[in-house]
């Protein structure tokens, strides 16, 4: 009964993200299938339609093993040897100076905003 | 036969996870990643035994059928912090976008400016957010969703192993702040260093690192054209 349960909920959760992808074609929106399910199922528990009970176990069961799903999809890589040899330098700088600079960005911009919060440390 | 190889790779695949998953867990270290530690023992027995990449696509194509629905899932985190999304809300929404416009900005000028392949470009746009919106933007756009998820791995390597001590240096200290840059800056990678340092941090680290990957993936295709257009 209760793995009955998980597998309704793991087609709910596709059922919803099919939906995603149909709508993105539909409208022709260049944005990804997965981006607008999760703001589907946002909306869907938010105005009561989907309770979280239909879909909190197999979500949380698939978030818990996200990382397995990313390993297939890095064995790409076997196919991109030439580009890090090649561009290896040029791609470590860019890595390397965007992700300081969004660091900086975000983490400055939002404790200027969150300056009257009490719990700040200081 | 070429059952039989599906089902090799698909056990190849869920064999070299377990494993390094047991090597993080037992140690810990963020230099040890699941995903490229992972990856890298599968290719290393594909190249071992001869076996081409084209034989690895049918397995690949059924392990990763279940990827979307359980994205679609992160709604579910997302509602259950909902209180907390309204407390910060301004936070939240200046933080994530400023920070998801300049990684994309960024990374994109540098990569553009050295001259890299336009598909290689297109691939490091994303490489902010997490891998599933990673792979899905790179792909829409042109990219290649191997390489984004490698540019993915390494920025959030980078993050999670220097991102507290940079935030720190930098006088980032309030913990609302110092979430919401790791998650944005770092996706799941930050997220798991945010929740070492606090309950309150790793929430609004996740919170940010799938928002992050909300504006990233609705920006992108005005950075592509402002970058790329010809």
């Amino acid at each position: 009964m209760k793995k009955l349960q998980f597998l309704c909920q793991i087609a709910l959760l596709s059922g919803i993200y099919y939906l995603g992808n149909k709508l993105a074609l539909l409208m022709g929106l260049p944005i990804p299938g997965n981006v607008v399910g999760i703001v589907l199922l946002y909306a869907l528990l938010n105005l009561g339609i989907v309770p979280l009970e239909y879909v909190q176990d197999a979500a949380d069961f698939l978030l818990k093993h996200l990382v397995f799903f990313f390993i297939p999809v890095a064995v790409d890589l076997m196919n991109w040897g030439g580009v890090f040899y090649r561009y290896g330098l040029m791609l470590a700088l860019a890595i390397v100076i965007s992700t300081v600079l969004t660091f900086l960005g975000t983490g400055y911009l939002a404790q200027w905003l969150q300056r009257g919060d009490a719990t700040c440390p200081d | 036969m070429p059952r039989l190889m599906i089902l090799f790779t698909i056990l190849l695949t869920v064999g070299a996870y377990l494993l390094s998953k047991a090597l993080y867990l037992r140690y810990r270290h963020p230099l040890l990643n699941i995903v490229l530690l992972g990856a890298a023992l599968v290719i290393a027995t594909l190249l071992a035994l001869n076996i081409p990449y084209q034989a690895y696509l049918p397995g690949r194509r059924i392990m990763t059928s279940l990827l979307g629905p359980a994205t679609v899932g992160l709604a579910v985190p997302l509602y259950r912090q909902r209180s907390l999304v309204r407390r910060h809300a301004p936070a939240i929404v200046a933080g994530v976008g400023l920070g998801s416009l300049a990684s994309m900005l960024v990374a994109g000028l540098i990569a553009l400016m050295a001259g890299l392949p336009r598909e290689v470009v297109l691939s490091v746009l994303p490489k902010s957010v997490t891998i599933p919106f990673a792979v899905e933007i790179a792909r829409i756009h042109g990219g290649s969703p191997g390489l984004a998820s490698a540019f993915v791995v390494a920025t959030g390597t980078l993050g999670s192993v220097f991102g507290a001590t940079l935030l720190t240096w930098a006088g980032i200290r309030h913990p609302v702040a110092r979430g919401l840059a790791l998650g944005t800056g770092a996706h799941g990678q930050g997220t798991a260093m945010a929740f070492m340092e606090g309950e309150r941090e790793g929430s609004m680290a996740g919170l940010a690192m799938t928002l992050a990957g909300i504006t990233t993936a609705t920006l992108a295709p005005l950075m592509v054209r402002l970058l790329l257009r010809s």
